[in-house]
């Protein structure tokens, strides 16, 4: 045992049953050795170090162990080099060797902005316009970029996303909302055969970007445009879901950091208006409502309230379906509500498709 | 008994009595006119055996009617119901599998031939033109972009450790490989245009093999079939409206022969449980695209090359391979062939085909497999001369990524403008005003937010 006393032991014990503030009855579970008796313990000999000017103090330092009779060495603090992590403690913010005098906000996936699409407008300089643009639009309405039997098909993905794809009866929303986009976009990959550039892209799934270092991939990656983004939300539970504002608000600030990091690659760090816009795409949904969204990025001179505005075109709040039944309502035997969805919009996926073809028609 | 007892509920939950073949029988005469002389009228109920008594005789009988009532169902839903709904003990069989030489065991299960390398061509129809040649240079670079995206190009959050590296690199690296050659190559194939495909969906599978004498339990010494279930979960696969040709005649007969093992399963090592029959392809059967085209497995980090060699299983390397193949894709066409109806007593009248490529990340082989039989059970496969074939390939590879300063300027100078640009910026829909327009300060070009667009410029290259 580290000490020998059973009194310096209690003592010990007792300072730190104190120390934690307890009422003085044992730890519970701790069992203490020995007849309990009511004298206080003897105070401990204090240790002192004399210090006698003159005269060289002879200390058991060199025999390594204690000897009664000579001097209590005093030894130079210990300095030890490494602390293990959990006893680690930071230093003060500002002696930090990274820290700026500027704060420096971050926005990440699961930042939701309390002002919504406002806040957004504000944070990037740009000007809303409710609707797609017009060229947009004339892709979505010219009937040559339709596929054959296009509601058709759309009504398959749904039901295969909704119902078909899992063996459960009702299958959940982390498990339909990334399929039906999947499908969506397989769906709009298959008009490769009419628009041969269409296969000169490439999808890159829950990648990191950060715009403070300039960069979305490393140079000399063959597809360094960024043309889509599809933000999902597909959490199963509607709180932890962002509202349709909050989705909004989310889509224009990555497309703005996505479209900021490509003016950077292309034109440089230095502010400034630029020549060609650089344009970005997003669309997000939560599985059946869908938000559209095209950013163009006009300015990099953010620091000024005047001048050249971002522009960003939003088209909220498309339903696909209005509501999709798993099961057949049955009232008094008799079929109400069929297996299906309710209330299709075949408009919501020519707005897709047609985001999806923007620049390659 | 317990299967009595279980026949029984079958029964009654089919609304059928005992004396409704008797009905029939007598009030058939009755209907046919003056035919009935020719044939001898039976005048009392046919003599056939019990029903109830514990007889093989009876038995039988009972096994007769639940495959009546299987034949009878209105759809592929119910037909399915009755076969999968009464749950005992089974085989839990893993396509994926550290044992040793379970391809031969794969291959007893599922009444498989092996034959080494790929199926003989189709035969050359002089109707059709023929195919444009494959752009096998595109399809290259494309498998490069894929392969180079994940493993040097894309900026994850964090340093991606050694054990992780299978599921957040060689996994989105697949999907990407998948989707992009399905893309490239649907101009070739317009059926791959319109494929569903699906990422990690479950696959699953049950079926009946072979018997066996219980050893214990209350039901000690009598006959009981085997059973066995495949819960499978590929990577990805591809699913198409219109099933794939035939490689072979249904009934081609193979000279190689089917391994046969003369012991119980449960030396493998295989386990029994009892949970839910499914039989299931990726989708439910409403889904028009019904028939497979190809899976893409990856296998797990447990089964990789490096750790085999180092247990000094070197041969089992394509073991494992093979074993992945034949359940999965025996699975996948079982799974599709008991959607269009057929089952082990109504045995499939066109073979049914897919395909399969199997890889670790860096090794690939390629297989295809043709169901040309689902009679396995001890009572159908009595007669049956029918084999299911499997085509493999030895494994090819490695894959490589080599990511050096040098690989990086060859990259960077492998795209001249002379063979056209990869990948187009989106333009913008508001051109700012060019210079040949009249001067606009940029500071009233704030009028952007007020009044209507300046008009698109001329000339401009829109390439």
């Amino acid at each position: 045992m580290a000490l020998a006393s059973r009194s310096a032991r209690l003592a010990l014990a007792r300072l730190g049953r104190l120390g934690l503030g307890s009422c003085g009855a044992p730890r519970r579970g701790a069992y203490e050795w020995g007849v309990r008796s009511t004298r206080k313990p003897e105070p401990p000999p204090p240790d002192r170090v004399y210090e006698i000017p003159g005269l060289e103090p002879i200390t058991y330092a060199g025999k390594m162990h204690f000897m009664p009779g000579l001097a209590r060495p005093v030894f130079p603090p210990w300095d030890p080099d490494w602390t293990p992590p959990k006893f680690r403690r930071l230093p003060p913010l500002h002696e930090h060797p990274l820290y700026k005098d500027q704060a420096c906000y971050v926005f990440h996936q699961r930042c939701r902005l309390l002002e919504g699409v406002k806040q957004a407008l504000w944070l990037t300089k740009t000007k809303l316009i409710e609707g797609l643009p017009e060229k947009v639009l004339s892709l979505a309405d010219d009937p040559r970029n339709h596929i054959e039997n296009q509601d058709e098909c759309v009504l398959n993905v749904i039901f295969h996303a909704r119902l078909w794809h899992s063996t459960e009866d009702i299958p959940k929303r982390e498990t339909y909302c990334p399929v039906i986009v999947d499908s969506l976009i397989q769906l709009c990959k298959s008009q490769i055969l009419k628009h041969p550039s269409l296969a000169r892209r490439i999808c890159a799934q829950n990648n990191m970007l950060s715009t403070t270092w300039n960069r979305g991939f490393r140079e000399g990656y063959p597809y360094p445009y960024p043309h889509t983004l599809y933000l999902l939300e597909s959490a199963n539970l509607r709180p932890h879901r962002f509202q349709p504002d909050q989705l909004r608000a989310k889509m224009i600030l990555f497309a703005f950091g996505n479209a900021l990091a490509q003016a950077r690659l292309l034109y440089g760090n230095d502010t400034k208006v630029l020549e060609q816009p650089v344009v970005v795409q997003s669309v997000g949904t939560d599985g059946r409502v869908f938000q559209f969204l095209v950013l163009q990025l006009n300015t990099t001179d953010l620091a000024s309230d005047e001048g050249v505005k971002n522009l960003v075109w939003i088209d909220s709040d498309q339903l696909l379906y209005e509501h999709f039944w798993c099961l057949p309502v049955v009232r008094r035997k008799a079929v109400v509500e069929p297996v299906g969805p309710t209330g299709f919009q075949p408009e919501t996926f020519r707005k897709f498709l047609a985001l999806y073809l923007h620049g390659a028609v | 008994m317990a299967a009595a007892r279980c026949w029984r509920l079958v029964l009654r939950g089919s609304g059928l009595s005992l004396h409704t073949a008797a009905e029939a029988a007598v009030k058939a005469p009755e209907v046919t006119g003056p035919d009935v002389a020719a044939a001898p009228v039976a005048r009392y109920p046919p003599v056939v055996a019990s029903l109830t008594a514990d007889s093989k005789a009876a038995r039988q009988r009972r096994v007769e009617r639940w495959q009546a009532t299987v034949h009878a169902a209105k759809s592929v839903d119910e037909k399915l119901r009755i076969l999968t709904k009464m749950q005992f003990m089974k085989y839990v069989v893993y396509p994926q599998t550290f044992a040793l030489n379970a391809d031969r065991w794969y291959q007893s299960f599922t009444k498989t031939v092996f034959l080494s390398g790929l199926p003989p061509p189709p035969p050359a129809r002089p109707d059709t033109e023929p195919a444009p040649a494959l752009d096998v240079v595109a399809l290259r670079d494309a498998a490069c972009d894929c392969l180079l995206q994940e493993h040097f190009f894309l900026r994850r959050k964090k340093r991606v450790p050694l054990y992780l590296e299978h599921e957040a690199i060689t996994s989105p690296f697949l999907d990407q490989l998948v989707a992009s050659l399905t893309g490239l190559l649907s101009a070739r194939n317009p059926a791959l245009a319109n494929a569903a495909l699906d990422c990690k969906r479950p696959v699953h599978f049950y079926w009946l093999r072979g018997e066996e004498i219980i050893s214990h339990g209350h039901r000690k010494g009598r006959v009981d079939a085997l059973r066995y279930q495949i819960n499978d979960k590929p990577h990805n696969q591809i699913r198409i409206s219109k099933q794939l040709p035939e490689f072979v005649p249904l009934d081609y007969s193979v000279p190689v022969e089917i391994p046969v093992m003369n012991c119980k399963p449960d030396k493998l090592p295989l386990f029994k449980r009892q949970y839910e029959n499914t039989i299931f392809i990726g989708t439910k059967t409403a889904d028009p695209h019904c028939y497979g085209h190809t899976q893409f497995h990856l296998l797990p980090d447990k089964l990789k090359r490096e750790r085999l060699l180092k247990q000094n299983c070197a041969d089992q390397i394509e073991v494992v391979f093979r074993a992945n193949a034949i359940a999965s894709l025996f699975a996948w066409t079982g799974a599709q062939a008991m959607y269009q109806g057929f089952w082990s007593e109504a045995d499939v009248t066109r073979p049914f085909v897919s395909q399969g490529v199997i890889t670790d990340g860096k090794y690939f082989s390629f297989f295809c497999y043709q169901l040309n039989t689902l009679a396995l059970t001890a009572q159908a496969d009595q007669n049956n001369p029918r084999k299911n074939i499997c085509w493999g390939t030895q494994i090819r590879g490695p894959l490589t990524v080599v990511a050096s300063p040098v690989a990086e300027h060859r990259l960077r100078t492998r795209r001249p403008s002379g063979h056209g640009s990869r990948a187009q910026p989106l333009r913008g829909t508001w051109d700012l005003p060019r210079p040949g327009h009249e001067p606009v300060s940029p500071a009233s070009a704030g009028g952007l937010s007020t009044t209507a667009p300046p008009g698109k410029p001329e000339g401009t290259p829109m390439d």
